[in-house]
């Protein structure tokens, strides 16, 4: 049996708040377990507001339909029916994405359907009842007169402009190209040319809490109050205004507990809109929940890219150039959050990873489909990308004849700072260390001496490697490395109050990942206070400083953590000079520690923060001697660019006969820089790596010839299971970022990029000797099961 | 008498008795959550598969969302609400996962904690279970968090604790 703590022990044995600096790095408990393991939290479903309703969406049963009228008058005549609303009743601005890039095609999309109905599941009418079942029961009841039209489902005949067109101008949203060095001169020199394809499948983030929000409008005042299930309240706050039309000061968001979000979340979704506009038309507070059934159907979708790369190799292994083609299937709209790229351009400015390619050619297409739009999901664009890289290098290990991981290593960058042929600055790293680290901790070289086919019966064993860099801590300038037009900056405040209390408040909620206690540990140091002392507040726009992107991109330890450190700086250096005051001394003579302030070589003199706070806010002498003594600081910080790397290895057996993978080993070595908290890297990179598992062996949403979703439940779409899972074990390497405040570099995503690939390689591997080569995900077991059938007859 | 279209139950739920007016439809999940105002019971999914609305009917696990309210009429029901002491103070089980880093977004959380209960309170005094049986064990509740790994540890342990007091 594994065992079952992690082979690095510190992480998993958490500590108790504890009283003295350096918190940061410590692995602290979450401040806030108790209350959700006690059934306390508050979740969307759990909101509650006088006079509330609860609504119930009529979606499209069809792909693609023309629309015509919408009758609610059967729905009305139920008892506890009290309003049927459908596209007419409502009228707003569309969403519209707002990604600046040249080129993009944009895509307006209503909050319920008008004219058009372009996905299966698309809202067309919203139901407002008693109770939530009184809601769906007078859904059924709502008439949808629909033309059918044929649906577009195959990207590919998308971009090659077959109809009917979703949108006047036609299916393909755009086409561009990277183009950096001399890719032909590259191929020209060429020893070996390698090429592959591969179908990233489309997946979802499936956050357990499905989406959902509470609306509220108050007519005295005009203010419209939205709960909801989201990741960036300000900048939902930002898209209700542009559609609804009330000023951003009328509108207030909050993100109480969210049940899990992975992006999910990111965007504005139609139904919020619709939502907060049936409330304010009825004139009562209205509550949505999502069921799974409409999660998996209408909440966004990810990650499908169809993906050409072509290798140019030395004869000694020598990567020469990469050529690539990328086209990412957009769903139904370009969506408001990130767009029609978020997947393929992505994709295309990671493609040469950790590797030395100077010579790189990547066209770029994106097209619209009749499926259920795509947004951000936990890796990005960057998830297909990687698989695919890493699947071309296995394969052209396999043609030359050569070791997989030594010839990545051979390939890899090793000096830093190194700029990408796609302009991004990588920071720092351990990119070789990371594989040799992560090489010698799963025993390759023993796994390796004992490969080759199986003996008869024996199951088919496999290793798969595939070491990555993620960009992280996207300020301005990481979004403008990936060529992304993009505000991601993040104001944040302290505030200590007349008793010595310590609030944070900052613009990116959280939704599990425990920034409360990252955030407040790096507070507390900052200010020489004792952790329990500092509450970290976030999720409301009235309350919180604007942070413009949300919680996403790995970015909060970055950007707000960075803000909150130079903050406190601040702060602590006013509380110093009120302290120096309070106890007669020079202000560079007075240090605190632990929420206690005391005066250089004199033990006598001492004060203690609620003293010295008292001072600030109450004594009037001191007002004479310093014009502003509020304990108040804000903060905007906008960091550049960083890129944690590492190496995740997979060990999979597969049983020829059935197609069934069993994932005996994973491993992740992970480098992130400066950690605050390494219990909560742990379980981000755990729970990342988790989701890149589901990706590669379980998750697919499945559509019909005719454009209906299969996979509408659990049982069809399949999560990773406890069982389905194996202790993942993890190893750390520590390279600070030069460029962030404490060199901290964020983390969360690299299982979901790399996990994919290094479970797909390990697969290729087992099954190479039956001539299977891996070219879509989740793994194809038929596809195995007959190479085993056809190679035994 | 109970209004037309609506049936009275009686129950236990977590020790206290209740009486209540239900559409034959309703769930226990939402009898739970809306009437009760128990909202530590999650719902996920309704369908079953999830387990986030895990609550222990007559002592053993039971889905939520798959049982009518009036199903539970005369029985014991059991919540997450019942775990903490009356100060707050958290059962060994809540102790355990709170110190194993057993939960992020605590959405599945309420779930898995009843379904590890029923896993260490039927094994009290017995052999303590390999990783493999307490995998098994929540099999049947979704985390898409954590990876599992927090959760399994946090069981082992509470399990180990339960073995020491034991002795
Ligand atoms: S809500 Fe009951 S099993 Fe998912
Ligand atoms: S903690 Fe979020 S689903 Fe388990």
């Amino acid at each position: 049996m594994q065992p079952l703590r992690s082979s690095e022990g510190s992480a998993s044995t958490l500590v108790e708040a504890p009283g003295a600096a350096p918190l940061v790095g410590a692995p602290v408990a979450r401040l806030d377990a108790a209350r959700l393991l006690r059934g306390q939290g508050r979740y969307i479903a759990d909101i509650e507001r006088a006079g509330m309703l609860h609504a119930c969406f009529v979606r499209s049963p069809h792909a693609h339909a023309r629309l015509g009228a919408v009758d609610g008058a059967a729905a009305l005549a139920l008892e506890g029916v009290v309003a049927v609303f459908a596209a007419a009743d409502l009228p707003h601005q569309p969403l519209l994405d707002s990604v600046r890039i040249e080129g993009l095609r944009k895509t307006p999309q209503p909050a319920l359907a008008s004219e058009r109905v372009r996905f299966h599941g698309e809202p067309v009418a919203v139901v407002l009842a008693s109770s939530r079942a009184r809601a769906e029961d007078g859904a059924e009841l709502v008439r949808v007169e629909y033309e059918p039209l044929a649906p577009v489902l195959d990207p590919e005949a998308a971009a090659a402009g077959a109809g009917p067109d979703l949108f006047e101008g036609g299916n393909l949203l755009y086409r561009g190209e990277i183009v950096a060095g001399d890719v032909e001169a590259a191929f020209a020199a060429a020893d070996h040319v390698v090429s592959a394809r591969y179908h990233g499948n489309r997946y979802a983030a499936v956050p357990m809490e499905a989406r959902g929000c509470v609306a509220e409008h108050d007519p005295g005042s005009g203010e419209l109050t939205l709960w909801c299930s989201t990741q960036g309240p300000h900048q939902l706050r930002r898209r209700l205004s542009q559609t609804i039309g009330l000023p951003e000061s009328h509108v207030r968001v909050i993100a109480p507990d969210v049940g899990g979000a992975f992006g999910q979340k990111i965007p504005a979704h139609a139904e919020e809109v619709a939502i907060a506009l049936a409330a304010r038309a009825v004139g009562r507070p209205v509550r949505w929940i999502e069921d799974r059934l409409e999660n998996l159907l209408a909440a966004p979708h990810a990650k499908e890219q169809l993906i050409e790369t072509e290798l140019a190799l030395a004869a000694d292994g020598t990567f020469l150039g990469l050529r690539a083609r990328i086209l990412g299937d957009a769903g139904a709209y370009s969506h408001n959050s990130t767009s029609a790229l978020i997947e393929p351009y992505l994709s295309a400015g990671l493609m040469p990873g950790v590797y030395r390619i100077r010579d790189y050619r990547c066209e770029i297409l994106a097209a619209v489909t009749n499926k259920s739009p795509v947004a951000p999901y936990r890796g990005v664009g960057w998830t297909a990308g990687h698989t695919a890289r890493e699947l071309l290098i296995e394969k052209a290990a396999r043609q030359l004849g050569v070791d997989p991981a030594q010839l990545r290593r051979r390939n890899m960058v090793d000096s830093f700072p190194y700029e990408s042929c796609t302009g991004m600055l990588y920071d720092s790293g351990s990119y070789v260390a990371s594989l040799d680290r992560a090489l010698a901790e799963i025993g390759y070289e023993e796994l390796r001496r004992e490969g080759g086919p199986p003996a008869a019966g024996q199951p088919a064993v496999g290793v798969g490697v595939s070491p990555y860099v993620e960009p992280t801590g996207w300020g301005s300038d990481g979004a403008l490395q990936s060529r992304w037009s993009f505000a991601s900056h993040d104001s944040v405040r302290i505030e200590i109050d007349p008793s010595g209390a310590v609030t944070a408040a900052v613009g990116t909620p959280s939704q599990g990942q425990g920034h409360e206690t990252m955030l407040a540990q790096i507070v507390a140091d900052g200010l020489g206070v004792e952790l329990d002392r500092v509450r970290v507040v976030s999720g409301d726009t009235s309350g919180t400083p604007i942070s413009t992107a949300g919680t996403r991109a790995s970015r909060t330890a970055v950007v707000v953590g960075g803000a909150l450190a130079l903050a406190a700086e601040e702060l602590r250096a006013k509380l110093e000079r009120i302290a120096a005051y309070l106890l007669d001394a020079e202000p560079d003579q007075v240090r605190i520690e632990a929420g206690r302030f005391a005066v250089a070589g004199d033990s006598a003199r001492e004060a203690t923060l609620r003293e010295v706070a008292e001072v600030a806010f109450y004594d009037p002498a001191l007002r004479a001697r310093l014009p502003d003594p509020s304990l108040s600081v804000s903060r905007f910080h906008d960091p550049p660019a960083s890129y944690a790397n590492g190496c995740v290895v997979a060990l999979v057996a597969v049983d020829v006969e059935t197609g069934a993978v069993t994932l005996r080993r994973l491993l992740s070595v992970e480098d992130c820089g400066t950690v605050v908290n390494p219990a909560l890297v742990d379980g981000q990179v755990r729970g990342a790596l988790a989701q890149g598992v589901g990706g590669a062996l379980l998750e697919q949403v499945r559509y019909g010839a005719d454009g209906t979703m299969l996979s509408g439940d659990l049982r069809r779409y399949k999560l990773p299971k406890a069982t389905d899972l194996p202790a993942i074990e993890l190893h750390h390497e520590c390279s600070p970022s030069p460029f962030t405040v404490n060199g901290m570099k964020g983390v969360g995503e690299s299982g979901a990029i790399a996990a994919p690939g290094a479970v797909a390689a390990a697969v290729a591997d087992a099954v190479a000797h039956l001539g299977v080569e891996i070219e879509s995900l989740p793994i194809d077991t038929d596809r195995i099961v007959a190479a085993a059938a056809a190679e035994r007859s | 008498m109970s209004e037309p279209g609506r049936i009275s139950i009686e129950l236990t739920v977590n020790g206290e008795a209740h009486r209540g007016e239900v559409e034959p439809r309703t769930t226990l999940a939402d009898f739970l959550r809306e009437e009760l105002r128990l909202t530590g019971t999650h719902v996920g999914c309704e369908d079953g598969f999830c387990g986030a609305c895990t609550v222990h009917l007559d002592g053993a696990s039971a889905r939520s969302c798959l049982l009518y309210a009036v199903q539970a009429a005369g029985r014991e029901v059991r919540t997450v609400e019942s775990l903490a002491g009356p100060d707050g103070e958290l059962h060994p089980l809540q102790e355990a996962f709170r110190r194993n880093h057993g939960l992020q977004c605590g959405f599945c959380t309420p779930g898995m904690l009843m379904s590890a209960l029923e896993l260490v309170e039927s094994r009290a005094g017995g052999d303590p279970p390999d990783e493999g049986e307490i995998r098994a064990a929540i099999a049947g509740n979704i985390c898409r968090c954590t990876g599992y790994q927090g959760i399994v540890e946090a069981i082992s342990e509470a399990l180990d604790d339960r073995a020491g007091t034991a002795e």
